[in-house]
């Protein structure tokens, strides 16, 4: 009886969170003509990579008369030029995205040792600062920044997204490796300064390496939130040499006549690197959430 | 090597809480002192102020000359072994050994050659490659003390290693500690609450409550001389036996009731005043000769080879131990010979000896 | 190195460790640094532009105009329209996250084959870019050829292709849905660490008690859930306030302002009016609200623990 149950309750379950994706996968395999079908195919009856070639060879392949119109046996569908733009933003994506997880590790390690650890004068004021400005909403940052990039000419240079990610990941990283490393018993930290560490040496030393649940999930959250970005990367890039790839999507989404099995295939190209991530690191995400326990 | 020696040094927290008020303590090189009382009375702050992963925030801590206040942890020389041992999950035994050695620069060989050294000794060679998880208690502790055996540092801290142990293994711990200071010759200071430890294995035990020393002795001064009623209480199981009464005129005695015990010293000057009598448990000799006292027995508790007697004596219940040969019955009167040499004389209200100060 | 004992005082006068003081503070360096320059600064900065009529439009005249801008914040209609909506959005989406992931987070807490499978699946809408999110549901609720309207009419629900992002009725749910959908895995993976933090031992005692399965639920269940709920709530309630993605990709604010949010109002005053003062002015206020909500939430609902 309960079998049954959890068969039917699974079932719904992974309709709700795979359906909208895996419609989003059949379409991106359609050709324009199937796509624009009534009812619509549910599985793609002539599977074609029209769509994903577009946008890998797009760079190579000169946009012509002649290609447009290939592209478009429908009215109002066409792979758009700008198609060769999405590779080269997910490579912006992905450099703002690494450069963002090292500086937090960087940044937030060193910091969340030190206020799970060490007593300090001045220790729960910069827990408290800390919670305070992870409560800052990313428009609240906008204007500011937007004049400050504007007026110093760094509109369009990838490190200012860097550093204004930095602003809303920083945060939350550091919240989670606090709870974490206070889950860590004070008395391994006793022992390496015993043993000669300094503080530096014990956090690299001893803690690090027991941390690895929540420096993974620090990873996984921070990259997630620099790839995912959008509204920043919005305001502080104009040409597509500086576009994250959230940028780029979009701009084939408000374009009315981009045909929808090109932009379904771009949706799944730019939802590829994050899901593949989160679902390699699933179980760390759990653990390092969820200041485990320490054995020994 | 070290002395280790605190001048009037206070541990004050940032709450407010007065951990150690005015301590003042010499441990002479290569002694073992015990620190012992009861949880909260500041003896693991004193460990933690010595190995410097507390700071002293009244007075001075010096090691023979130097000044250690503002000295990190890390950079002195001591070792130390904590109640949980504090082993590193994930290194190796071997690893865990080493680790003070590496990060103090050892040579390689020197290393390699300290840590199989301590594992022979410490009989824990064949779990070198094993990780902590994999041992079973006794093992992590005897692990624990090789990390610090290594390091051949100027003073051994122990914060009751042995808590965590079954009876068994605990006994035999000590005797293994108590064999390696004789073998290291180094200073050892060793916290604990269990007062049979502390009499085991001390050279000098230090006494404290709520972060006063109460008495600093041998054990034999400690346990024999003891200067107030709370160290008096503090060693010794069962616990000593207290009787109210007052002093005799001519201040020789003990007087309560129909009861009357003479004192190992007179105590003339304070004639007549109340006084509080400390008897222990074995200080009573059915075989023996001194004066008697009586009372009715209310509990016969054998013990193996003893047994334990609940006596009633003039309204006030004792707890006296004798030997098995001793066929009484619930109920029945006794007259038990006392040890008068052993008895102990208190001040009722503040609880210092009369005998000894 | 000074030989008086503690030259640092921490509070209540007694001494902190000059080493831990120093180290520590390299430690936090850092950090503070990077929060200064990335948060403090904006949000003191915008105070300060929002005292200004910035434009730019005539970017070389700048009056300082005082509380003004506020004032047009304030008395525009509009604004006021923005709150209620994203009032009813944010509310709408809490609700809904939390019921159903407290659903998946009961079925995930059970034991079963495939078990991992499923939490792995979990994740894939929470990966899922919110552009990509935006664009997928799009597509969905496409009034031409969307899934949604091929799913209702195949199953005879409608007999024709609907409007459904177009019409001002409907967008705020569809948007909410959106959301949501997205949304769940998260608050589900919270519900669930709470939920397996409670000791099976108090199941057991509540059996032998003679509690059914719903008693069980409502009085053992729920009540330990609660630091669980209060996280999810304050954690999504931030971030449904403050939402914007959905409302570019989705309806640009549209249909006839349906959807016009607090966020895109931000964003239009700012961006497409090109008018920074008030921009800031807005973007402050938000900022104010958000802070004091989380405080405020913290507070309620914290104390009920």
């Amino acid at each position: 009886m309960r079998r049954i149950f959890l068969f039917f309750a699974s079932v719904i379950f992974l309709v709700y969170v795979l359906a909208p994706v895996a419609w989003l996968l059949s379409s991106s395999f359609q050709g324009e003509a199937e796509i624009t079908s009534r009812p619509p195919h549910w599985i793609p009856q002539q599977p074609t990579l029209e769509n994903f070639e577009a946008i890998f060879q797009a760079r190579e392949k000169k946009v012509t008369y002649e290609t447009r119109r290939a592209g478009d046996p429908a009215t109002g569908g066409y792979i758009p030029s700008t198609a060769r733009d999405l590779l080269p933003s997910m490579w912006n994506s992905l450099v703002v995205a690494v450069s963002v997880v090292l500086l937090n590790l960087l940044v937030g390690v060193p910091a969340a040792y030190a206020m799970a650890k060490i007593r300090f004068i001045g220790r729960s004021t910069s827990i408290y600062f800390m919670l305070t400005t992870r409560v800052i909403p990313d428009i609240a940052l906008v204007v500011p920044f937007f004049l400050f990039i504007r007026t110093f000419g760094l509109l369009d240079h990838l490190g200012s997204l860097v550093i204004t990610y930095l602003a809303i990941t920083v945060p939350f990283s550091i919240f989670i490796l606090v709870s974490y490393f206070e889950s860590l018993p004070d008395e391994l930290d006793k022992a390496a300064r015993v043993d000669g560490c300094s503080r530096l040496q014990t956090l690299t030393r001893v803690y690090v390496p027991l941390a690895m649940p929540a420096l993974v999930a620090v990873v996984l959250f921070t990259f997630l939130s620099s790839w995912n970005e959008f509204l920043l990367a919005l305001m502080f890039t104009q040409t597509p040499a500086s576009q994250t790839m959230p940028i780029v999507v979009a701009s084939f989404a408000s374009d009315f006549t981009i045909s929808f099995a090109f932009i379904n295939a771009a949706g799944v190209l730019a939802v590829i690197p994050p899901v593949l991530m989160a679902v390699i690191f699933e179980r760390y995400i759990v653990s390092g959430l969820t200041a485990g326990a320490v054995k020994g | 090597m070290a002395t280790i020696r605190f001048e009037s040094v206070g541990k004050t927290y940032p709450n407010g809480f007065a951990a150690l008020e005015n301590l003042s303590l010499e441990i002479a090189d290569r002694e073992f002192v015990v620190l012992l009382g009861p949880s909260g009375c500041g003896k693991s702050t004193t460990l933690n102020l010595i190995a410097g992963l507390e700071d002293v925030t009244a007075g001075s801590l010096y090691f023979d000359a130097t000044l250690m206040n503002v000295v990190p942890a890390h950079k002195r020389d001591v070792a130390m072994v904590f109640q949980s041992y504090a082993l590193y999950p994930h290194k190796s035994v071997y690893e865990n050994i080493a680790f003070g050695l590496r990060m103090r620069g050892f040579e390689k060989n020197e290393i390699e050659k300290r840590v199989r050294g301590a594992a022979r000794s410490l009989e824990i060679e064949p779990l070198l490659e094993r990780r902590p998880h994999q041992l079973s208690g006794g093992q992590r502790q005897r692990v624990a003390l090789g990390r610090a055996l290594v390091r051949q540092p100027q003073a051994f801290l122990m914060d009751e290693p042995l808590s965590n142990l079954d009876a068994a293994l605990r006994i035999a711990m000590r005797a293994e500690i108590k064999k390696l200071h004789h073998t290291m010759r180094t200073t050892f200071v060793y916290v604990t609450h269990d007062q049979a430890e502390a009499l085991t294995l001390a050279d000098r035990i230090v006494v404290m409550k709520e972060g006063v020393i109460q008495q600093i002795g041998t054990p034999e001064e400690i346990y024999d001389r003891p200067k107030n009623t709370f160290v008096a209480s503090f060693l010794g199981n069962p616990p000593i036996n207290y009787l109210e009464g007052t002093l005799s005129q001519d201040g020789r005695r003990f007087v309560r009731g129909a009861i009357s015990l003479p004192l190992p010293i007179a105590l003339p000057v304070q004639a007549g005043r109340p006084v509080r009598l400390g008897i222990r448990a074995e200080d009573v000799d059915p075989k023996g000769t001194g004066e008697q006292l009586g009372g009715r027995i209310t509990s016969v508790l054998p013990v193996g080879s003893d047994q334990f007697l609940g006596v009633e004596v003039e309204g006030a219940a004792l707890f006296f131990r004798v030997g098995r040969e001793v066929r009484v019955h619930e109920g029945e009167n006794i007259s038990l010979p006392v040890n008068a040499n052993r008895l102990q004389v208190f001040d009722p209200a503040s609880g210092a000896s009369l005998l000894w100060q | 190195m000074s030989i008086r004992a503690g030259a640092l005082r921490g509070m209540f006068g007694a001494p902190v460790s000059r080493y831990d003081q120093t180290s520590a503070m390299w430690l936090l360096a850092p950090m503070l640094g990077v929060l200064l320059v990335v948060a403090v600064f904006p949000v003191l900065y915008s105070f300060w532009i929002s005292l200004f009529d910035l434009r730019l439009t005539r970017p070389h005249r700048v009056p300082f105009v005082w509380f003004e801008n506020y004032q047009e914040v304030f008395q525009d209609e509009l604004f006021w329209q923005s709150v209620w909506r994203t009032t009813s959005f944010t509310l709408i989406c809490v609700a809904a996250i939390m019921v159903i992931a407290l659903a998946m987070a009961l079925l995930l807490n059970e034991e079963f084959r495939g078990r991992r499978f499923l939490s792995a699946m979990l994740l894939v809408p929470w990966a899922i870019p919110y552009v990509a999110n935006g664009l997928m549901w799009k597509w969905i609720y496409d009034s031409g050829y969307g899934a949604l309207n091929g799913l209702l009419f195949q199953l005879d629900f409608i007999d024709k292709y609907m409007v459904w992002l177009g019409d001002s009725h409907k967008t705020l749910w569809l948007i909410a849905n959106a959301f949501v959908w997205k949304e769940v895995p998260l608050a589900t993976i919270l519900v669930l660490v709470g939920l397996k933090s409670i000791p099976a031992d108090l199941y057991s005692a509540a059996r032998v008690d003679g509690a059914n399965v719903w008693r069980r639920f409502v009085h053992i269940t729920l009540p330990a859930l609660r630091p669980s709920f209060m996280l999810v709530v304050i954690y999504e309630t931030m971030m449904a306030i403050r939402h914007f993605d959905l409302f570019f990709i989705l309806t640009e604010g549209g249909p006839a302002e349906a959807s016009h949010v607090l966020a895109w109002h931000v964003y239009v005053e700012t961006f497409r009016k090109l008018s920074f003062g008030t921009g800031s002015a807005l973007a402050y206020i938000m900022a104010l609200v958000t802070f004091f909500l989380a405080f405020w939430l913290i507070r309620t609902l914290g104390r009920k623990l």
